[in-house]
C-alpha cells in the first residue's frame, strides 16, 4: 500500500482549477520530486496535501486513512511534515525552540515532554551542524541558516512524508550538494519518504529524486522515473515550448 | 536542578511584590500607592497571558473583570440575607466571577478568534461597550442604577471585618492574584502551550502545519486571562469599593492601560507586567499630582517612543542586556 495517495483530487480557486483530478502515490521512503514551471499548481498540491486546502473534489488517504477533510494540525502528528520556500521560523524563538516545538508536536509528540523535546532538538542541532546558533534567535539567522532551522524542525516531527518546498533555492550549489546528501542520508536511516517541489534547481533533483511527477497548468503531465521524466518530449515542452511546425531550425 | 531553575525567572517577581508589600506595611502613607501598582501589576499579568504570549490584542478585556465585578456584587446582594454562610458568601462569589468571566470568554473567543490581528481587535472592542448597554439597556442586574452593597457586606461580615476586608485584605488578594498569575505565566512558558503560543504568535499558518492545534491553544490562553481577569474584577473592585455600576466597570480606559502596561514591560515575558505596572502606576500617581489631567498626554509619546526603541519592552531590553551573564536565567 502507498504511504500517501490521491485519486482525482481537484482544487479551484473561483474560476482558476489549481490542481486539476490530479492522482498520484508515494511510496514508503520514495524521493520524489514535483516539477513544473511557475503557475503550474505545485504549491498548490502542497498545501492541499498538507491540509491548508481541503479539495473541492477528489480524495487523499494517508497511511490507509482518509485525510481529506483532517486539518493540517492533525496531519502532522500523523507524519506529514513540511518545509517552506521562504523559510518560516519562529522569529523570536530561538533555533533549540524552534526545533524543539517540531519534535514537541510531530508524530512523537504526545510521548515526548517539553525537556525530552529539548534533547530531540539538540540532537538534530548536532547533526546539522547548528550548535554555534543554537541559543540565537532563529529571526536572527542568514537565509540559508534558517531553512537549515527549518529543514531541522521538519526532521524532528519525525515524519513519514516531508513536503519540501523548494528547499534549495536560494543556496549555493556547495551547500546543495552538502544539504542534500544529509537529507538523503536522514530520509533512509528513517525511512521518510520526501516530496521535493522543484521550479529552478533541475540539479538537486536529478541527483536524488527515483520518481519525478511533473505538473502543467494543474495538471499531472509526467509521472515517471527520473530518466525517463526529463527526456520525455512533453517536460521538453512545458520547459522550452514547441518548435513551430513546419519550420526548419 | 535543571527542572527547578527552569523556574528561576520567578524570583525576581515574587522579590519585587515582597518589596512591595514591605513597603506598604512598614511606611507611613504607602499603602495607597502601594495598592494601586498591585492592581496595575496583576492587571498587566493577567493580560500579559493572552495578549503578551498570542499578540492578539483584546480591546474588549476590561468586560472580563466587569462581569467579574458583577458576579461577586450578585453574589453579596443576593446572598446577604442567609447570614450563617458568612465568609462562605465570597467563596461563591469567586466561583460566580471565576463561571461568569469564564463563561462570556468562551462566547467572545467562539466568534472573535477566527479572526486575527485588526480584524480581531476591532471585533472586541464592541465587546465591553456591548455588555455595558446590554445591562442598562435591558436593566439586568439593577440596570444603570447598579448595586451599592456596604450594607451587605457589613451584615455579612460584621462592620470592623468589612471594613478590613475593603481597606486591607482586598489588596492582599489582589496580591495573591499577582502572584497567581505570575506563576500561571511561568507555568504556561514552560509548558507546550507556551512553545505552541510563541509559535502561533510568530507565524500561525506555520504553527498549525507544524501540528499545533493553534485554535485549542488559543482559547486556553483566553480564558485563562479571563479568569483571572474575573478575580481581579471581584476583588479590586467589588471588594475594595463595594459598588458596582456598569459605566465604571465596563471602561475601556482599563483595556488601555493594560496594553499600555504590557507594551511597556515587555509582551510575552514574564516580569515585563510587573515592571510596566511599576513604572506605569509610579508615573501615573506622581503626575497626578504633579500635572493633573495631562497623564495620558504625556503616557502616548512616551509610548511611542518605547515601540519605536525597544520593542520588546523593557524586559526585552534588559533580556538582550543580559544575554551571557549570570542573570540571564532569571529575566525571562
Amino acid at each position: 500500500m502507498a504511504l500517501l495517495q490521491l485519486e482525482h483530487v481537484t482544487k479551484r480557486f473561483g474560476g482558476l482549477v489549481a490542481v486539476n483530478r490530479v492522482s498520484l502515490e508515494i511510496e514508503e521512503g520514495a524521493f520524489v520530486g514535483i516539477v513544473g514551471p511557475n503557475g503550474s499548481g505545485k504549491t498548490t498540491l502542497f498545501n492541499v496535501i498538507n491540509g491548508v486546502f481541503f479539495p473541492e473534489e477528489g480524495k487523499l488517504t494517508f497511511r490507509g486513512q482518509d485525510i481529506t477533510r483532517l486539518p493540517p494540525f492533525r496531519r502532522a502528528p500523523l507524519g506529514i511534515g513540511r518545509t517552506f520556500q521562504i523559510p518560516r521560523p519562529f522569529a523570536s524563538a530561538t533555533v533549540r525552540e524552534n526545533i524543539a516545538v517540531g519534535a514537541m508536536f510531530g508524530t512523537q509528540g504526545h510521548k515526548l515532554s517539553v525537556d525530552g523535546s529539548l534533547e530531540v532538538a539538540d540532537q538534530i542541532i548536532e547533526r546539522v551542524d547548528l550548535t554555534a546558533h543554537r541559543d540565537k534567535a532563529a529571526g536572527t539567522l542568514t537565509p540559508v541558516e534558517k531553512k537549515l532551522v527549518e529543514i531541522a524542525r521538519a526532521l524532528a516531527m519525525k515524519p513519514r512524508l516531508l513536503l519540501m518546498d523548494e528547499a534549495m533555492a536560494g543556496m549555493h550549489p556547495n551547500d546543495i550538494d552538502q544539504m542534500v546528501a544529509f537529507i538523503k542520508r536522514v530520509a533512509s536511516e528513517e525511512n521518510i519518504a520526501i516530496v521535493a517541489m522543484v521550479e529552478h534547481i533541475m540539479r538537486a533533483v536529478i541527483g536524488l529524486a527515483e520518481k519525478v511527477i511533473v505538473l502543467h497548468q494543474g495538471s499531472k503531465i509526467v509521472d515517471a522515473p527520473t530518466k525517463e521524466a526529463l527526456q520525455d518530449p512533453r517536460v521538453v515542452e512545458v520547459y522550452l515550448g514547441r518548435a513551430p511546425e513546419g519550420e526548419a531550425c | 536542578m535543571r527542572q527547578i531553575q527552569k523556574y528561576f525567572p520567578i524570583i525576581p517577581v515574587f522579590a519585587a511584590y515582597l518589596a512591595m508589600f514591605l513597603i506598604a506595611e512598614s511606611m507611613e502613607g504607602m499603602w495607597q500607592l502601594m495598592s494601586m501598582l498591585l492592581f496595575y501589576c496583576a492587571l498587566g499579568q493577567a493580560f500579559n497571558v493572552f495578549m503578551g504570549m498570542t499578540g492578539y490584542v483584546d480591546f474588549g478585556y476590561v468586560a472580563f473583570m466587569g462581569v467579574g465585578t458583577y458576579g461577586m456584587a450578585l453574589s453579596i446582594t443576593r446572598l446577604a440575607q442567609y447570614e450563617f454562610l458568612g465568609a462562605w458568601i465570597l467563596v461563591v462569589g469567586f466561583g460566580l466571577a471565576l463561571v461568569m468571566s469564564t463563561l462570556l470568554s468562551m462566547a467572545v473567543g467562539a466568534v472573535a478568534l477566527r479572526l486575527r490581528g485588526a480584524y480581531f481587535a476591532i471585533a472586541t472592542i464592541g465587546v465591553n461597550e456591548g455588555f455595558r448597554f446590554l445591562i442598562e439597556g435591558a436593566r439586568i442586574w439593577n440596570g444603570s442604577e447598579g448595586m451599592i452593597f456596604t450594607a451587605d457586606l457589613n451584615k455579612i461580615l460584621g462592620r470592623e471585618t468589612a471594613a478590613a476586608l475593603c481597606t486591607y485584605w482586598a489588596d492582599i488578594i489582589v496580591l495573591v492574584l499577582a502572584v497567581l498569575a505570575a506563576c500561571v505565566t511561568l507555568v504556561y512558558m514552560r509548558g507546550k502551550i507556551g512553545y505552541a503560543l510563541t509559535a502561533l504568535r510568530e507565524d500561525e499558518d506555520a504553527a498549525k502545519v507544524m501540528g499545533i492545534n493553534v485554535t485549542k491553544f488559543k482559547i486556553i490562553a483566553f480564558i485563562t486571562s479571563a479568569c483571572l481577569a474575573g478575580l481581579l474584577g471581584a476583588t479590586a473592585w467589588a471588594l475594595k469599593t463595594p459598588y458596582v455600576f456598569p459605566p465604571e466597570v465596563f471602561e475601556i480606559h482599563y483595556t488601555i492601560e493594560a496594553i499600555i502596561i504590557v507594551m511597556l514591560g515587555g509582551a510575552g515575558t514574564l516580569l515585563g507586567p510587573v515592571i510596566g505596572g511599576l513604572v506605569y502606576g509610579i508615573s501615573k500617581y506622581y503626575l497626578s499630582i504633579f500635572l493633573p489631567g495631562f497623564q495620558l498626554l504625556i503616557f502616548a509619546p512616551v509610548i511611542l517612543v518605547i515601540i519605536v526603541l525597544f520593542p520588546q519592552g523593557i524586559v526585552g531590553m534588559l533580556k538582550a542586556r543580559t544575554k551571557g551573564t549570570g542573570l540571564e536565567r532569571f529575566i525571562v
